[in-house]
C-alpha cells in the first residue's frame, strides 16, 4: 500500500531534537550570511577603518539575530511565529549610504529608526486590508518575492563582486555543480539528505571551489588577520543619533516598500507553514510586520544596517519541509553569537559567491512556484488575466528598463521602484477597479 | 532508521562545530609574489596576472620566449586582453593583437589626443608610486576602427641574455579603479615637492599622465582657491570647491580638508546625479596635503566607485 507523503519533517510549532535544531539553524545561517556583503560593501564605500567595518558587521548581525528571535519565538503581541529570519535589507543600502555620507552614522541610525517606526505604524493597517487581498493576489505577491531575489541570486551565481565585472567559467561550473547537488539531494534524497540538501550542496560546492580555483584558497588568508573573539567597538562614529528632514520622504518610501516586501514574505511563510488555511490569517502577518519594524528600529539603535525579512530562508523552509519556528530562533541565536567571533564570520563570508548564489536560486524557486500555484489554484477569468498581466508588465518593467524610469515624472518614480512593490500596488488597485461593476450589482440587488 | 538519522545529524553537527573552531586557524597565507589586493575589479586583477606571468616567462627565456609566442599567438591573446612586448628603445617586438605593429618603432606614437603612449609607459615604469606601471590612453580594438579608452599595465624584465624587455597588456573600456587616482595624485605630490610651482603646468597638461578620460588632478589652497581646476584648463571661472555640496547635501571637499588637518591623505565619497540612472552615481575623492613654496596646498582627483552587482 503506498504511504502518504509526510507534509512536514518538523511543523511550525514542533521543537526538533537538539542535533537537528542546530544543523537546521546553521543551514539557515549560511543563507543569512549572504546579506553580510552589504555591511562589508558599505564599509568599503565609506573608506572606513577595519575596526569600523568589524563593528558595523557585528551590530548588523546582532540586529538581524535579535529580529529573527522576536519574529519567531511566539511573543504575545509581536512576531508572526513563523520561520522567517531577518537579514540586512538590500533595499535600504543606497539610502543608508546617502545618510551616512551626509551626516555620518548618527544620521543613518536616526533615519533607520524612523523607517522602522513607519513600518510599525503600517502593521495595524494591514489587518484592515483583508478584502483587497484575494487569494490570487496573495499568490502573485508571493511569486514576486521570488522574483525579487533574482538579481542577487544570479549575480552571485556568476561570482560577480561588482557591476559589469568579469565572469569566470570556473565560477559557472562551481555554481552549476552546487545547484545540481542541492536539487538532486532534495528530489532524490530521503530523511537527513533531503532535510540538509542546501547544507550538503554548499559544502560540496565550497569544497570544489577550493580544489579548482586558487582564488578562493588565497582569499582564506584574510581569516588569519581577524581576532578569534572581539566585542564590537562603539567608536566615535557610532555615537549619537541624528535626523534630517530632507531624507524623510526617501526613507518613508523605502519603509513602505520594505513593508510590502515583508508582507509578501510573511504571506509566503504562512502559506508554507499552514497550507490548510483557506483564507489569509492577518493576525500573524500584522504581528510579523510589527516585529519587522521593531527589528529595524533596533538596528538603528544598535548602529547596524536596516534589517528585513529573508525571502530565501522562507524558500528553504518550503524546500526542506522543515518549518519549525524554533529553527529561526536558533538561527537568530547563532547569528548573534557569531557577531562576537570575527574569525568565523570572515570564514563564512568568504564562501564562494557562486555557492551562495546557487543557494538563493534554490530557495527562490520555491517562492516563485508556491506563489504561482496559489495564484492559479482557483478558477481563472478575464478580470484576473488583466489584473495580473498589467501589474506584471509594469512591475517587471522596473527591473527590465530601470533607466526608463530615471526620466519619468517624479510621481511615477516614487511608486515604480522595484518589481515587488510596483506589482503589488498595481494589482491591488486594478483588482478594485475591474470589480467595480460587481459592487454596483450588489448595491442594485440590495435596493430591489 | 530514525536512530541512524539522528546519529548522522549529531556527527555532522559536531563536525561543523570542529570545522568552525579549527578550520579558520588552519588556514595559512597563500600570497603569491604578486599583490593585486589594491584593485577592486576582477578584470583589472586578471590583466595584471596575465601580463605578470608573461613577463616572468620572458625573464626566463628571453628572445626564445618571444619566438615561442610568435609561433603560438593564441597563448598571448584572450577574449578581453592581449600581450605586447617592446624593447627599451620603443621597438615593438611582439604584438598579439596587431601583428602589423611588430618590427616598428613606436617611441613617438601618440593617441588621438596627443598622448605619447610609449614615453608615458617608460615614465610609469620609473615611477615608484605606480608598481604595475599603469598608462591610460585611447586606442582601438583589433579589427575595429573607432577609438576606445584603454588602461594598460607593464613589467620590465631582464632576460638571461642581458636584454631588457617591457611586457604589457591592456583593457579596452577599463573599470575605473581607486588605485589609478591614488597613483597620479601621489605622483603629482612628488613632482610638486621636487619642482615647486613649475610642476603645475606639467600636471595641468591634458596629455600628461595626470589627466585621463574624465579624471584630472587638481590643486587648491586651504581657502578653496584653485591652482589647477578640476574641470577646465584655465582659471577663468573660480569655483569655491569648499562650498560645493553633493546631491545629498554632503560637502566632500570641506570634509576632506577637515580630515587632512590630522593626517596627510584622505578618501571621501560623494554622490552625483546621472540623468539616465535612477540611483546616484558614487564618486570617490582622493586628496593629499603638501606644501608649495612654503604654503599648504591640496592635491586631489576624483573617480567613479564600483557599483554593487545588483
Amino acid at each position: 500500500m503506498p504511504t502518504k507523503e509526510k507534509t512536514y519533517e518538523y511543523s511550525v510549532n514542533q521543537v526538533p531534537p537538539a542535533g537537528h535544531l542546530m544543523l537546521s539553524s546553521f543551514q539557515h545561517v549560511l543563507l543569512m550570511i549572504v546579506s553580510l556583503v552589504l555591511p562589508i560593501l558599505f564599509a568599503s564605500q565609506m573608506s572606513a577603518s577595519p575596526r569600523f567595518a568589524a563593528s558595523l558587521i557585528a551590530f548588523s548581525m546582532l540586529a538581524a539575530g535579535l529580529g529573527s528571535i522576536i519574529q519567531s519565538v511566539g511573543l504575545p503581541f509581536i512576531g508572526s511565529g513563523y520561520l522567517c529570519p531577518n537579514l540586512c535589507g538590500p533595499s535600504y543600502f543606497s539610502l543608508s549610504l546617502s545618510a551616512a555620507w551626509t551626516g555620518g552614522i548618527p544620521l543613518m541610525r536616526g533615519m533607520i529608526i524612523i523607517a522602522g517606526l513607519v513600518e510599525m505604524a503600517i502593521a495595524p493597517v494591514i489587518q484592515k486590508l483583508r478584502r483587497i487581498f484575494p487569494k490570487y493576489i496573495v499568490g502573485l505577491v508571493v511569486a514576486m518575492v521570488g522574483v525579487s531575489v533574482i538579481k542577487p541570486a544570479i549575480t552571485s551565481f556568476f561570482g560577480l563582486a561588482y557591476h559589469k565585472d568579469a565572469i569566470h567559467n570556473i565560477d559557472i561550473l562551481i555554481g552549476a555543480f552546487t545547484l545540481m547537488i542541492m536539487v538532486l539531494a532534495n528530489i532524490w534524497g530521503r530523511g537527513v539528505i533531503k532535510m540538509y540538501c542546501l547544507l550538503i550542496g554548499m559544502a560540496c560546492g565550497w569544497g570544489l571551489a577550493l580544489i579548482i580555483n586558487p582564488e578562493y584558497i588565497n582569499s582564506l588568508s584574510a581569516i588569519g588577520k581577524m581576532p578569534f573573539f572581539s566585542l564590537p567597538v562603539i567608536g566615535k562614529e557610532f555615537r549619537g543619533i541624528a535626523f534630517d528632514i530632507r531624507l524623510l520622504i526617501p526613507f518613508v518610501v523605502i519603509a513602505l516598500s520594505g513593508s510590502l516586501k515583508s508582507f509578501g514574505n510573511l504571506m509566503a511563510a504562512q502559506k508554507i507553514s499552514e497550507p490548510a488555511l483557506d483564507t489569509v490569517n492577518f493576525t500573524p502577518i500584522r504581528k510579523g510586520l510589527l516585529a519587522d519594524g521593531l527589528s529595524t528600529v533596533l538596528a538603528g539603535m544598535l548602529g547596524g544596517m536596516a534589517v528585513d525579512t529573508s525571502s530565501s530562508n522562507i524558500g528553504l523552509a518550503g524546500a526542506t519541509r522543515v518549518v519549525s519556528r524554533w529553527i529561526s530562533v536558533g538561527a537568530g541565536i547563532i547569528f548573534m553569537l557569531l557577531a562576537f567571533f570575527p574569525k568565523f564570520v570572515t570564514f563564512l563570508s568568504l564562501m564562494p559567491k557562486p555557492v551562495l548564489g546557487s543557494a538563493v536560486v534554490f530557495s527562490g524557486c520555491f517562492m516563485l512556484c508556491i506563489g504561482l500555484a496559489e495564484m492559479f489554484r482557483k478558477e481563472w477569468n478575464q478580470r484576473k488575466t488583466f489584473v495580473v498581466g498589467i501589474s506584471l508588465f509594469f512591475g517587471l518593467s522596473t527591473a527590465f528598463l530601470p533607466s526608463l524610469y530615471a526620466r519619468a515624472p517624479h510621481f511615477i518614480q516614487t511608486f515604480f521602484t522595484d518589481p515587488l512593490p510596483t506589482t503589488t500596488i498595481l494589482a491591488v488597485l486594478l483588482n478594485q477597479l475591474l470589480n467595480l461593476d460587481k459592487l454596483f450589482h450588489r448595491d442594485k440587488q440590495e435596493t430591489v | 532508521m530514525e536512530q541512524t538519522g539522528q546519529r548522522v545529524t549529531r556527527t555532522a553537527a559536531i563536525l561543523i562545530c570542529l570545522a568552525l573552531c579549527f578550520g579558520p586557524a588552519a588556514c595559512k597565507h597563500h600570497h603569491g609574489s604578486l599583490d593585486v589586493s589594491m584593485y577592486q575589479h576582477r578584470d583589472t586583477k586578471n590583466l595584471v596576472h596575465f601580463v605578470y606571468k608573461a613577463a616572468q616567462r620572458l625573464a626566463k627565456r628571453g628572445a626564445t620566449g618571444i619566438e615561442h609566442l610568435r609561433k603560438n599567438r593564441h597563448l598571448s591573446k584572450k577574449k578581453d586582453m592581449y600581450l605586447y612586448i617592446y624593447d627599451t628603445h620603443g621597438n615593438c617586438l611582439f604584438h598579439a593583437g596587431m601583428q602589423n605593429l611588430e618590427g616598428k618603432n613606436l617611441f613617438d606614437v601618440t593617441d588621438k589626443n596627443g598622448k605619447p603612449i610609449y614615453q608615458l609607459l617608460v615614465q610609469a615604469l620609473a615611477n615608484p608610486d605606480n608598481p604595475h606601471a599603469w598608462v591610460h590612453y585611447s586606442w582601438w580594438e583589433p579589427g575595429k576602427f573607432y577609438p576606445a579608452p584603454k588602461s594598460s599595465c607593464h613589467f620590465k624584465v631582464t632576460a638571461p641574455d642581458g636584454q631588457t624587455y617591457i611586457a604589457g597588456g591592456g583593457l579596452t573600456y577599463p573599470h575605473e579603479e581607486r588605485e589609478f587616482i591614488r597613483i597620479i595624485v601621489d605622483q603629482a605630490v612628488r613632482l610638486l615637492r621636487e619642482k615647486g610651482g613649475d610642476a603645475l603646468d606639467q600636471i595641468a597638461d591634458p596629455v600628461s599622465q595626470y589627466n585621463y578620460r574624465e579624471v584630472r588632478v587638481f590643486v587648491l589652497r586651504p581657502d578653496g582657491e584653485l591652482l589647477i581646476s578640476p574641470d577646465i584648463n584655465s582659471d577663468f571661472s573660480q569655483t569655491n570647491l569648499l562650498a560645493i555640496a553633493d546631491e545629498t547635501g554632503h560637502k566632500p571637499f570641506q570634509a576632506a580638508l577637515a580630515d587632512l588637518a590630522e593626517k596627510d591623505t584622505t578618501w571621501q565619497v560623494f554622490m552625483a546625479k546621472n540623468r539616465y540612472k535612477r540611483e546616484f552615481t558614487k564618486k570617490s575623492l582622493y586628496m593629499r596635503k603638501t606644501t608649495l613654496n612654503g604654503q599648504t596646498v591640496y592635491v586631489a582627483a576624483i573617480t567613479d566607485l564600483p557599483e554593487p552587482p545588483f
